[in-house]
């Protein structure tokens, strides 16, 4: 059994430090890594950076993340990495990492992503240099996805993304602004691979659940989603011996 | 005189691109003569951030603040992903 915790979209800056550490210490007792699927920050600031570090490292499990658009914000994207990468926490990037949990191996492939739109409903690579140039950058970034997913050898695979992979987990957004939330190529990607589960943040206003086209459980976990600190899922179940409940 | 469709689309404008704001989760409708704000944020001074600089930029709309504060306890359950 691997249990996870995640929670996107934390936006922490120097006014929320304080606000996760309560039920991050609890991380321990129920779960054994925690995921961050995107927009840590406000701007995007090293400053910001240092304040989610502060607030989420030093934890006694795994920190896995992927920046989100609000991570670019300042075009300083690098030194964000740098700042969380020398805090212990494991920065994403159409790249894996693979963790060994009691026995068994969790397969972390991570991603921004980007938007695009979903079928029906997408934009394609045609026209202005400009459009060619958004719908190129979804390509690219879930070809690379798929890439990273397909080469993990592990016992439970997980696609961590910003950007949504199925429009199901969109609902509660606007649908004109479906296009800017995610793609129909992440879900693409997230099927080419044995993934168990795919996280991703970025639409406040959607819903939890969903599934890819191939099946793969697709779960949103944006802060205003969940409206807790982090969720927990449990993979390769065989036994429930912690203090947390079922559903 | 800002028309409506446009006075929604420069208040979601505002809230997404003022440096001290940066919100995209914030929903603007208008009802009647007052605009109502929903959406949830990361702590109180960024709610009340928000309504400081819409009430400065556009001093002659009425404005109702339903923004929330999001929860942040640690959960009580687990979801078994098959």
């Amino acid at each position: 059994m691997i249990r996870i915790a995640a929670v996107g979209d934390v936006h922490v800056d120097k006014d929320v430090v304080g606000r996760y550490r309560p039920a991050l210490e609890q991380l321990p007792d129920r779960a054994d890594a925690l995921l961050v699927a995107g927009d840590l920050t406000r701007h995007g600031t090293p400053e910001e950076a240092k304040c989610f570090a502060k607030e989420f490292g030093g934890l006694a499990v795994p920190v896995v993340v992927v920046l989100g658009n609000h991570d670019h914000q300042t075009d300083q994207q690098e030194q964000v990495t740098e700042v969380l990468t020398d805090a212990g926490i494991t920065v994403l990037e159409c790249s894996a990492t693979v963790l060994e949990i009691r026995g068994h191996r969790l397969g972390i492939a991570g991603a921004k992503g980007f938007g695009g739109g979903f079928a029906g409903a997408c934009a394609s690579n045609f026209g202005e240099r400009e459009m060619k140039d958004f719908v190129g950058t979804t390509e690219a970034i879930s070809a690379r996805l798929g890439e990273t997913l397909r080469s993990v050898r592990c016992d439970a695979l997980v696609a961590l993304t910003h950007y949504a992979p199925v429009p199901e987990t969109l609902v509660g957004e606007p649908l004109e602004i479906y296009p800017f939330l995610g793609c129909y190529q992440l879900g693409n990607a997230i099927d080419s691979a044995p993934t168990a589960l795919a996280l991703h943040g970025h639409a406040h206003h959607g819903s939890e659940r969903g599934r890819t086209p191939g099946g793969v459980p697709v779960r949103n976990v944006a802060h205003p989603v969940i409206k807790q600190a982090y969720n927990v899922y449990q993979l390769l179940t065989d036994s429930v011996d912690s203090e947390l409940v079922p559903v | 005189m800002t028309h409506q469709i446009d006075l929604e689309a420069e208040i979601q404008r505002l809230l997404t691109e003022h440096e001290r704001i940066a919100e995209q989760g914030i929903t603007v409708h208008r009802r009647e003569n007052v605009v109502v704000l929903g959406g949830e944020v990361e702590s109180v001074e960024r709610r009340d951030e928000i309504c400081r600089q819409i009430t400065g930029h556009f001093p002659e709309i009425e404005i109702t603040c339903d923004i929330g504060i999001t929860r942040a306890q640690a959960p009580s359950e687990v979801e078994e992903i098959s």
